[in-house]
This record gives structure tokens, C-alpha cells and sequence, in this order.
């Protein structure tokens, strides 16, 4: 332990239910038992989080899985390396529209309710009826262009064949996505937790779908670091990689996960009440306030089981998520083949640490 | 430096925002602010279309304006950011990551005139540069497809390099097209006749 380059390290985070395993590291004392002092510092957009990691002001953070191509690409930012040694979830966002859109939609299908998973298909009549009477499109929102939850809305609009381009597609930041959906300025989003929760529990929405039907088990957040922070701290980058395993390790027991929630709910990290943090996290996804909740058992993943490496930074996943970047028309063509996708998905990084990953009984 | 700028100002921090305007009487600038959270900045941008964008660093909806480049109709504007924090580091990140130019700590009159005059030329000289890439570009582009369409011409018709170039620029001028439109036209015939 005394071999750490750097010992008091700040990291940033976006108040969001999967924001757990640095909560956890910080809060059950893993950071501590890895001789880190860690200060968590909430960010309130994607952007600054991004710029702050990128000029060194917070020396790692929790980053959304395709920002780190993103960022060393330079979509939308000056090009810096940024690299991730592990994956931090999986899944964990939904797709909820509003109450209205959802009655709306029941009532140009001559549907009683709705089958959920929603199919986008029902959407269809939605957006030729709207057309016909010269009404707006249907408003949806995103976090930030370079999100899983932009690709994932576009897939399930796919799925349902439907053009991005039949419908609106806006950027909110989170934590105004309810109200957004509240005052009608868009109709349906795709966030993460606890936000679709919040949707339902305030009566204003119906979450159709989670992130986990349309894509099984795909990396969501990451942590970013620097690639010139990660070679100049070597042991401290694994020290932290130590630290995080074991808190989402300790986030596997659905004990456990119910006391996430609560620390989560503090002032210091969400902010929100307990009741719509903690579904999500004991696989449980709200839908409607007139139907019952759905089980979605892997709603937020953050460990690896045996045979199973949700922690481990697959250069094939990252490959996808450039895939989707591609077909969501964000890079040309050409780009794909000017960043190697294994200089930032670090897949060597973690197998280096995963040997010292400390084992407790469980 | 004479002719007037709208800035859209998207702060929460309502003082502050005053300060800010205060601080820009009678100047060229005409200051909106947009204070709710609420209220669709994307919507504001694209109603108003302001000359140059003010936000708080710390702001959630600073998100949204990332977007803003994903929208066709949208035209790039100058984003000058605010920051409680005296930190250098991230001023000089501002203006490597695109945007225009920081205002650190208070807002007075004093500042933030030649702060917002050197964003907006600065930006401008940007833009200036960008176009000029773009337009180079394309004319390289013309150039190549100018060289294949004479290419197929001589091998299709058998005639010299000159000839096929007199007869795209006769054509061309005989139909008042441009020369690319023309070595586009006959790429496409060409290819599409199997020659």
C-alpha cells in the first residue's frame, strides 16, 4: 500500500442510481482499505465532467461507456486520451413516456392497456395520425449525444420501424427530465435511475421499457481516467480498480442493495427519496401507478459472477459502441479505423488487477 | 466592433445574471436571460438565434447546448462560460474544448466588454478558417471528379485528354452548369451504361 503515486484522489459523479459502486467504495470504506482518500464530487452535466477529467481536475470519474472513445476521438471536445480499466454497471436506464403520449397511443391502437416491454410499432399510428393533423412530433430526450441512451432509444424505435428522423430527439440533462415530461416539452425519455421511478411515482408517466430489453447486458458506466493519469500512477489506478471491485462485489446482496439506496438518497448523492431509488436496485421497475411493477432481475448489474465479467473493459464492446456511434451518424466511416479501440477499452489494465482483487466471504 | 450582438444568458444564479447586464449597458450587446431550468434551451436558441451563448460551467444544462451541433439547421454560435472558481487550469481548457472564452469570479463592466469582444472575434476567425477548409475541400473534390469523368471520356471515346475537357467545358457552359455537375452527369451515364 505504500507504493500508491497519488493517495488523495477527487472523482466525479453524476447523481444517478448507478452512480452505487463509488458511493459504496467511499461509503463501506474500500477506498480507505486501499490507503485512498477520496473526495466525490457531484457534476451536474456530462460536459463538465468531461472537461474537468480532461484537464485534470478531477482525476477519475464516473463516465457514460461510449464517452471515453468520444473524448479521444474529440466528438464535441478537444481529442485526449481518455481510457477505461473497468466497467463500473450494466443496463440500468428505461424508456418512459409520458402519460399523455401513452393515452394517446392506447387510443389510436384501440387498445384497453399495453403489453410491456412496449413494442415502438404502437408508435406508429402515433406519429401518421399526428402527421395527418399537422401536429408536432413525438418529443424525445436523451442525456447527451454520446450516450448508450441515445443508442438504445434509437434501436428500439428501429425495432419498431421507425426512422430517427420521424421523430424529435432532444438533449435534457437528468434531473430535469421529469419536469420536462411534466410540462409536456417532451413526451417520452430515455435516462437512467431514479428517474423513470420518479416519472411513474409522480403519476406522470409509464415506463415502457428498461435498457435491459433492448440491449442484454451491455457496459453502461464506466470509470474514465486519463491515459497520461493512468501512466503516471500506476498502483494508484489499481488501487482504485481494488477499491470499486469490492464495493460492487458487496452491491451483489440484495441486503445490501437496499442500503445502497439509503445512502444513495442522502443530500451529499441523489438526493431523492428512498422509494424511487430503490426499485431499480432490488430488480424491480416501476411502470405505471395503475399496473403493477415489473421484475427486470438485472435492472442495475454491477458484479461479475462466475463465468461472468461485468467488470471487464471488452475491447468487443467497445467495437459496438463505435458500431452505434456509426449507425447513429455520429462518425463517418472513415473514423472507425483511425482509433484503436484497445488503447481505451483497457482490457490489459484490468486483467493486470484482477489478481489482487481483494475476496470477501460472501 | 460597432454593430449589436444578442447574447442568450443561462443563468440560475438571478443576481448574478443582473450583475452581468448591469455590466453590459449600453454596449453593443443585448442581453436575454433565461434563468428556469425548465424552459427548453434548445427551443430558445433556435427561436432567438442569439450572436453569442453565456452559460454557468456548473449548470446541468450545459449538456443541451453539446447537443446543439446535432441539429442541421443549427449554426454554430460563441459559448462563453461562467466559473465561480479562480482556476487556471480550467480557462485554459475552455479554449482548447471550443469554447469561446471564460469569465472568472464577478462580472463587472470592467471585464467582461473585452472578454466577450475577443470571444466573438476569436470565434469568427474560427469560423472563418473552418470555411475556408471546407471550401477547399470541395474544390478538391471537383478536381477529382473533373480528372475521372475526362478519364472515362478519353477511354470510352477514344479521344485526347483536351478534347474530352473542351466538350465538359462546352457542355457546361452551354447549359450554364458548373464543371462538376457536368463530370457528375457523365460519371453517372458512363457507369450506369456499362462502358
Amino acid at each position: 500500500m505504500g507504493n500508491l503515486e497519488k493517495e488523495q484522489l477527487t472523482i466525479g459523479f453524476v447523481p444517478l442510481t448507478d452512480s452505487a459502486p463509488l458511493v459504496i467504495a467511499k461509503s463501506q470504506g474500500f477506498f480507505a482499505e486501499q490507503g485512498l482518500q477520496v473526495r466525490l464530487e457531484k457534476q451536474n452535466s456530462w460536459a463538465t465532467l468531461r472537461d474537468k477529467l480532461h484537464e485534470g481536475i478531477l482525476d477519475a470519474a464516473q463516465m457514460l461507456a461510449p464517452m471515453p472513445l468520444a473524448s479521444s476521438m474529440g466528438l464535441g471536445c478537444y481529442p485526449t486520451p481518455i481510457i477505461t480499466p473497468f466497467v463500473l454497471s450494466l443496463n440500468g436506464n428505461a424508456i418512459t413516456l409520458s402519460d399523455a403520449l401513452y393515452q394517446e397511443l392506447l387510443q389510436v391502437n384501440e387498445l384497453d392497456d399495453a403489453v410491456l416491454p412496449l413494442s415502438a410499432g404502437l408508435l406508429r399510428k402515433v406519429i401518421e395520425q399526428r402527421k395527418a393533423a399537422g401536429r408536432a412530433r413525438i418529443r424525445f430526450a436523451n442525456v447527451f449525444p454520446y450516450s448508450c441512451h441515445h443508442y438504445q432509444l434509437l434501436d428500439w424505435l428501429e425495432s419498431g420501424g421507425i426512422s430517427s428522423k420521424e421523430v424529435d430527439i432532444l438533449t435534457v440533462p437528468p434531473v430535469n427530465m421529469v419536469g420536462f415530461l411534466e410540462t409536456g416539452e417532451i413526451d417520452a425519455f430515455c435516462v437512467g435511475g431514479p428517474w423513470n421511478a420518479k416519472a411513474v411515482r409522480s403519476g406522470i408517466g409509464l415506463t415502457a421499457l428498461t435498457s435491459f430489453d433492448i440491449w442484454e447486458n451491455m457496459p453502461e458506466k464506466v470509470l474514465g481516467i486519463s491515459k497520461k493519469f493512468a501512466e503516471q500512477n500506476p498502483e494508484t489506478v489499481k488501487a482504485l480498480c481494488c477499491a470499486v471491485e469490492r464495493a460492487c462485489h458487496w452491491l451483489e446482496a440484495t441486503p445490501n442493495r437496499f442500503e445502497a439506496a439509503r445512502f444513495l438518497s442522502s443530500s451529499d448523492y441523489l438526493d431523492a427519496p428512498l422509494d424511487v431509488i430503490a426499485p431499480s436496485l432490488i430488480g424491480s421497475c416501476l411502470t405505471h401507478r395503475d399496473t403493477a411493477p415489473r421484475q427486470v432481475e438485472f435492472y442495475n448489474q454491477f458484479y461479475s459472477r462466475p463465468g461472468q465479467h461485468v467488470n471487464k473493459p471488452f475491447v468487443t464492446s467497445g467495437e459496438w459502441l463505435l458500431e452505434k456511434m456509426l449507425m447513429a451518424g455520429q462518425i463517418p466511416e472513415s473514423a472507425k479505423g483511425s482509433i484503436s479501440v484497445a488503447d481505451v477499452f483497457r482490457e490489459d489494465l484490468y486483467e493486470n488487477v484482477s489478481s489482487s482483487f481483494v475476496r470477501a466471504p460472501f | 466592433m460597432s454593430s449589436e450582438l444578442s447574447i442568450l444568458l443561462i443563468d440560475e444564479n438571478v443576481d448574478r445574471a443582473k450583475e452581468v447586464i448591469a455590466a453590459l449597458e449600453e454596449s453593443r450587446y443585448q442581453v436575454r436571460h433565461l434563468a428556469s431550468p425548465s424552459t427548453a434551451l434548445l427551443k430558445e436558441v433556435d427561436a432567438w438565434q442569439p450572436d453569442v451563448i453565456m452559460i454557468d460551467t456548473e449548470s446541468p444544462s450545459r449538456d443541451m447546448l453539446e447537443s446543439l451541433h446535432m441539429i442541421s439547421s443549427y449554426s454554430p454560435k460563441p459559448v462563453v462560460m461562467f466559473s465561480e472558481a479562480e482556476d487556471e487550469e480550467m480557462i485554459n481548457l475552455s479554449v482548447k474544448s471550443g469554447v469561446s472564452a471564460y469569465v472568472v469570479g464577478d462580472p463587472d463592466s470592467a471585464r467582461i466588454r473585452p472578454i466577450l469582444d475577443a470571444a466573438v472575434a476569436r470565434f469568427n476567425e474560427y469560423q472563418r478558417l473552418k470555411d475556408e477548409l471546407v471550401q477547399t475541400k470541395g474544390e478538391l473534390e471537383a478536381r477529382k471528379l473533373i480528372d475521372e469523368a475526362k478519364r472515362l471520356l478519353m477511354d470510352v471515346k477514344g479521344i485526347s485528354e483536351n478534347d474530352a475537357f473542351h466538350s465538359m467545358r462546352k457542355t457546361a457552359m452551354d447549359s450554364g452548369q458548373k464543371m462538376e455537375d457536368v463530370a457528375r452527369t457523365v460519371i453517372s451515364m458512363m457507369k450506369n451504361m456499362n462502358f
